[in-house]
C-alpha cells in the first residue's frame, strides 16, 4: 500500500474521492446493526486517513485495534501501538503536523495521562481528531461511563463535540475531520462519545457504502506549514519564545492563546452545515419543561420526554451536539417560554450544569435544576428522571 | 524542493537582512554544493545558525555549530527538541525544527519520521532528535527507549552535561555518583546512567559516547549515525557538552573541561551492529564518509 | 516631588550581579524602615544574555509585583544593554516616569539626540560613568561593578545612608543565601579572590562607597530633587 497509488478521482485503497456533503447527506445508505466500536471502524474506513497510534483501555480498546485492522486493510497510511497515552498523543502530534490526517482514541485514565498534550495540540494548531470513549475517573477505578473527564478537557483549547449514539457516532467523526481542516478553524477535534452506553452496544444504523472516502487532507492549505521540509519553515509556534525575550513570549502567548479560542468560534456555521445543527431539539413545541443533555443523557431524556407525555406533562429535548464551541444562540432560543430546565449528567460535578447556567444568566428566566446526576457508570432510568421533574416542580402527573 | 524553498523572492532581496542573503548566497547546503559540506566550512561559510543567547563559551554551542556543518542533507533534515538549555539555540536555526514538550522529544519524532515516510517515500528526509540528559534519560527515559525497541529511523543525539542546567542546576540521572548538585546536597547517590549501554541493549543499530573535544569526530559521527538510521534502525550519539556555569569554569575553559574527560568518563565508547557496518562500509565506498 | 514608593528597572548582563544588587537594595532599604520588595525577571539567566532585576522601595506596603514596567529609575549595568539591544525593552528607557533617574555604566555617552529630547521632556536625569573603572581599582575585580552601581543608587536617592548598605552586603554575603547555580558559581570564585570574607565585604563596601559620594555630589550640581521619602524607625517602629 502507497499514497503513490492515489489519483484525483482514488484513494491509495481505490475508493473514489467524494465531497464531505455527498458522504454525509446523498450517497445511498443501507441498514446495518453494529456497536459503536464497529461504526467507528466503518467511519474511519470511508476518511482517507493518513495515521493513527493507538494504546489500549476499556472501553476503547475494540475501537483502537479495528482501526489497526483499516490499516492491515490497506485503508489506513501508517498505524502502530504507543508505549501509553502521553507517548501516543505525542506521536499523533509529530504524525499531524508532518502533514497526516490523523486519528487516535483514548478514555478516563488514558485521558489525563495524555493531558498535557491537548493544549500542544491546540496550540499547534493541528487538525486532529481524538475518539473520547468517557469512562470514569480515579480514585477509585471505574471503567464504566462517567463522563467526569470532559470538565478537564473544556480549556484545552480544542474543539469538542458529544455523539449520542452509534449513528451520530459515524456521522460526526466524519464531518470532524472536514471541520477540524477548514483553513480558518485548523484546531483539534476531540468528538466524545459514552463508554459501553455506545461504545458496546449494538444497534440498527444507516451506512453508505464503502467504496467511497473523503477527498485526502491537504497540509498546504493549512495557517501554519507542516513541518516537513517542502515548504520554508514558519517555525512561529513550534518555537519556544521564552527563548527570545519575554515581553515577545507574553505577547505571543496572550494573542495565540485567544486567536486559538477564535479558531473554534469559526468553526460554528461549519459545524452547523455538517451536523445539521449544533442542537437538536425534539418533543412537545409548548414545553414548560425542557431537558438540556449531550451524549447519552439526552437519549434518557428522551425516554422520560416521552413517558412525561403519556403522563400528561409537555416537554423538550434539547440535545447539544457541540459543547466548544458552546452553542450560547441557539440554546436560548431554544427554551424561550421553558418553565423548568433539567440538566441531567453523567458525572458529580455538573460540568454541562455549569456550562447552562453560564450561558443563561440574566438571559433567561426558567428555573436551572441540575439533575439527575448519576456517576461511577451507573445508568440512568428515565425513572430517575421523572422523579425529579416532579419532586422540583409544580407539576403533576395526569393534569 | 530541497533547497528552492530558502531561496528569497527577488522583489524582496534589497531589503532583506545580510545573514538571510548569505544563507541564500554562502551557506553550504548539500543539493547545491560541489564539494561534501563539513567542518571546514566553519571558517568561511555561512552557518544554518544565526547567534544563540547561551552563555558565553557553553560547549553546547559549540557542538551544535559541528552537527549543523555535518549533516549529510540539511535540507531535508528535521529536528526535534525538547525543553532544557538546548531549546535556547532552536529559534535560531534556519531548518524545519520542532520544539516538543519534555521527555516526549522521540515520540513526536517517530510520529513525524514514519508520516515523512508515508507521504514521500521517494525522498531522503532525516529526523534527528538534539536533547540534553534531562529529557532524554530522565523525565524522557521511557518515550526514548521505546523509540528504540520500535526501531523508530531516527538519530537522538543527548547533550550530556550532567545536570538539570536550565532550571538552575538540579541533579539528573547523568550526574557522577557522588557530585553534589542541588536537590543532591550530601551527594548524588547512585551511578551515572549508562545511556550508551542501554541504546545497545533497546535496539540501536549505532550507539557512540564521545565529548565534542574534535570538531571533526563529532562531524564523523553524525553522518554515520543518520546514514545508518536512513537503512538499518535507531542510533544513538551521547555527546559531553558541560555546563561551564555550573561547574564553575570560565569563557574559555569548556574545551580544556572536554578534553580531560576524553580520557576519563567519556572515553570512547562505539557499538556498530553487524548490519550497520556492512551499511558504513557502502556509504565509504560511495564516497559518503 | 518625593514619592510615596519608587520602582527601580536593573537590566544587566548574565554574571554582573544585578540580582544580587537588587536584593541588597531592598534589605538595605529594609533595614532603615522602609518597606521592600525585589526579585530578578521571570526568565533563564545565561552569562552574557539579558538580564534584569527590580527592586520597589515605599513607605507605603508594596503590592505590586513582577517586572517592572514603569519604572522611577532605570540601572543599565553594561553598555551592551544598549548598543547591542540586549534589554527586554526598547529603547531601555521605555515605561520610564516623569522626574526619573537613569544611571548608565558605560566610558562613553551612549545616548542619542532623540533618547535626550525625550528624556529632557520628561525631566529625567541621566548619569553616565565607567563604574566598572571604580570597581577595578578598587576592589580589584570587575565583579563589583554591582556595588559601584549601588552606591550610585543610593549616593542619588540621599534617603538610605552607608551603614543601611552595609547591612544589606553582610546580609547576602554571610548569612546562607538561597542562590541558582550561576549566582552560586560567581559566589566561590568571588570569594576565592579574598582572604577572609570580611575582606570581600570591606571591599565592596569601599567601592559602594566612592560611588556613593560621585553620584551624591553629581545629584547636588545637576539639581536631582529626592525621589523618595523619607523614613526613621523609633523604638522598632516606622516613623515616616
Amino acid at each position: 500500500m502507497s499514497i503513490k497509488n492515489m489519483t484525483k478521482e482514488k484513494n491509495w485503497s481505490g475508493q473514489k474521492l467524494v465531497s464531505t456533503d455527498y458522504l454525509l447527506f446523498e450517497a445511498p445508505r443501507e441498514k446495518h446493526f453494529m456497536t459503536g466500536s464497529e461504526v467507528l471502524k466503518e467511519a474511519i474506513k470511508r476518511c482517507t486517513v493518513d495515521a493513527s497510534v493507538s494504546y489500549p483501555i476499556t472501553p476503547q480498546s475494540e475501537a483502537a485495534h479495528l482501526i489497526g485492522e483499516l490499516w492491515a486493510e490497506g485503508y489506513v497510511g501508517l498505524y502502530f501501538r504507543g508505549e501509553n497515552e502521553f507517548g501516543v498523543m505525542s506521536e499523533v502530534q509529530g504524525c499531524a503536523m508532518a502533514g497526516a490526517r490523523t486519528v487516535t482514541t483514548t478514555s478516563g485514565p488514558g485521558t489525563l495521562r495524555a493531558m498535557e498534550n491537548f493544549p500542544t495540540w491546540s496550540g499547534t494548531r493541528i487538525p486532529c481528531q481524538l475518539i473520547l470513549m468517557a469512562r470514569g475517573i480515579n480514585s477509585p477505578l471505574t471503567i464504566q461511563p462517567d463522563n467526569l473527564e470532559v470538565s478537564f478537557l473544556l480549556e484545552t483549547g480544542c474543539m469538542i463535540w458529544y455523539a449520542e449514539n452509534v449513528q451520530e457516532l459515524f456521522d460526526m467523526s466524519i464531518a470532524a475531520f472536514t471541520v477540524a481542516e477548514k483553513p480558518d478553524v485548523h484546531v483539534p477535534i476531540i468528538t466524545a462519545v459514552d463508554g459501553f452506553f455506545v461504545s458496546h452496544t449494538r444497534e440498527a444504523v444507516m451506512l453508505p457504502a464503502d467504496d467511497i472516502a473523503l477527498h485526502p487532507y491537504d497540509p498546504y492549505a493549512a495557517p501554519l506549514p507542516p513541518i516537513d521540509s517542502e515548504m520554508p519553515p514558519g517555525r512561529f509556534l513550534r518555537d519556544p519564545f521564552v527563548m527570545k525575550s519575554n515581553y515577545i513570549s507574553y505577547a505571543t502567548h496572550a494573542s495565540w492563546q485567544w486567536e486559538v479560542r477564535s479558531a473554534v468560534d469559526r468553526s460554528r456555521p461549519y459545524a452547523k452545515h455538517f451536523l445539521k445543527g449544533l442542537v437538536h431539539i425534539t418533543g412537545d413545541e409548548n414545553a414548560e419543561v425542557a431537558f438540556v443533555a449531550c451524549g447519552t443523557a439526552a437519549h434518557q431524556a428522551k425516554e422520560a420526554q416521552r413517558e412525561l407525555t403519556k403522563l400528561g406533562v409537555k416537554s423538550k429535548v434539547i440535545k447539544l451536539r457541540t459543547i466548544r464551541p458552546f452553542p450560547h444562540e441557539e440554546l436560548l432560543e431554544a427554551v424561550q417560554g421553558v418553565k423548568y430546565i433539567f440538566v441531567p449528567e453523567f458525572n458529580v460535578v455538573g460540568w454541562l450544569d455549569k456550562e447552562v447556567s453560564t450561558a443563561l444568566y440574566g438571559k433567561c428566566d426558567a428555573k436551572i435544576i441540575g439533575r439527575p446526576r448519576v456517576a461511577g457508570g451507573m445508568s440512568m432510568p428515565a425513572e430517575a428522571i421523572l422523579k425529579e421533574v416532579f419532586e422540583n416542580t409544580d407539576l403533576k402527573q395526569g393534569a | 524542493m530541497s533547497v528552492d524553498i530558502y531561496k528569497i523572492n527577488p522583489e524582496f532581496r534589497d531589503i532583506m537582512p545580510q545573514e538571510i542573503i548569505d544563507l541564500e548566497d554562502n551557506a553550504t547546503w548539500a543539493g547545491e554544493s560541489v564539494e561534501k559540506r563539513g567542518i571546514s566550512d566553519l571558517t568561511d561559510k555561512k552557518e544554518i545558525l544565526e547567534e544563540h543567547s547561551l552563555c558565553a563559551g557553553c560547549p553546547e554551542a559549540a557542538a551544535l555549530r559541528y552537527i549543523l556543518a555535518a549533516l549529510p542533507l540539511p535540507e531535508e533534515t528535521i529536528i526535534v527538541n525538547s525543553t532544557g538549555c538546548t531549546s535556547l539555540m532552536f529559534p535560531h536555526i534556519a531548518l524545519h525544527t520542532v520544539h516538543s514538550m519534555f521527555g516526549n522529544q522521540n515520540a513526536v519524532a517517530s510520529g513525524i519520521k514514519r508520516t515523512l515516510d508515508w507521504r514521500f517515500p521517494d525522498k531522503t528526509k532525516d529526523v534527528v532528535v538534539l536533547a540534553g540528559d534531562g529529557a532524554t534519560i530522565d523525565i524522557g527515559l521511557d518515550y526514548t527507549l521505546q523509540s528504540f525497541f520500535r526501531q523508530e529511523k531516527i538519530t537522538t543525539i543527548c547533550f550530556d552535561n550532567e545536570v538539570y542546567a536550565n532550571t538552575g542546576g538540579q541533579e539528573s540521572g547523568s550526574t557522577p555518583k557522588g557530585q553534589v548538585f542541588k536537590m543532591a546536597p550530601k551527594g548524588k547517590v547512585f551511578d551515572k546512567v549508562p545511556m550508551w549501554e542501554l541504546a545497545v541493549t533497546s535496539g540501536c543499530a549505532y550507539s557512540v559516547k564521545l565529548t565534542a573535544s574534535a570538531p571533526k569526530k563529532v562531524a564523523k559521527v553524525i553522518r554515520e549515525a543518520i546514514f545508518i538510521a536512513r537503512e538499518i534502525g535507531p542510533t544513538y550519539i551521547h555527546l559531553y557538552t558541560p555546563c561551564i556555569l555550573e561547574i564553575g569554569l570560565a569563557a574559555n575553559e569548556g574545551l580544556w573541561e572536554m578534553k580531560e574527560q576524553d580520557k576519563d568518563r567519556f572515553a570512547d565508547f562505539k557499538y556498530v551492529s553487524p548490519e550497520a557496518e556492512e551499511h558504513l562500509k557502502k556509504c565509504k565506498k560511495e564516497g559518503l564518509l | 516631588m518625593a514619592k510615596d514608593s519608587i520602582k527601580i528597572r536593573m537590566p544587566a548582563l548574565g554574571g554582573q550581579g544585578a540580582v544580587t544588587a537588587a536584593h541588597i537594595a531592598a534589605t538595605a532599604a529594609d533595614t532603615v524602615g522602609y518597606y521592600a520588595v525585589s526579585n530578578p525577571f521571570f526568565g533563564a539567566e545565561k552569562r552574557m544574555a539579558p538580564s534584569e532585576s527590580y527592586t520597589r522601595i515605599g513607605t507605603v506596603p508594596i503590592y505590586d509585583r513582577g517586572e517592572v514596567i514603569y519604572p522611577d529609575i532605570v540601572m543599565i549595568y553594561h553598555p551592551q544593554v544598549i548598543t547591542m539591544g540586549k534589554s527586554y525593552t526598547m529603547p531601555f528607557y521605555a515605561g520610564i516616569k516623569e522626574n526619573g533617574l537613569v544611571i548608565i555604566n558605560s566610558e562613553h555617552d551612549l545616548l542619542t539626540d532623540v533618547d535626550k529630547e525625550f528624556l529632557d521632556s520628561m525631566n529625567v536625569k541621566v548619569l553616565t560613568r565607567d563604574f566598572t573603572k571604580f570597581a577595578i581599582d578598587i576592589a580589584g575585580t570587575e565583579l563589583a561593578t554591582n556595588m559601584a552601581m549601588l552606591g550610585a543608587l543610593f549616593g542619588a536617592l540621599g534617603v538610605i545612608d552607608k551603614p543601611a548598605i552595609e547591612e544589606g552586603i553582610k546580609d547576602r554575603f554571610l548569612k546562607k543565601y538561597t542562590a541558582s547555580g550561576g549566582t552560586a558559581t560567581l559566589d566561590s570564585v568571588i570569594e576565592k579572590k579574598f582572604k577572609k570574607k570580611l575582606d570581600l565585604i570591606e571591599k565592596n563596601l569601599e567601592t559602594a562607597s566612592a560611588a556613593y559620594d560621585l553620584t551624591a555630589e553629581w545629584a547636588k550640581e545637576v539639581g536631582l530633587e529626592p525621589m523618595l521619602e523619607s523614613v526613621s524607625m523609633v523604638d522598632g517602629e516606622r516613623v515616616i
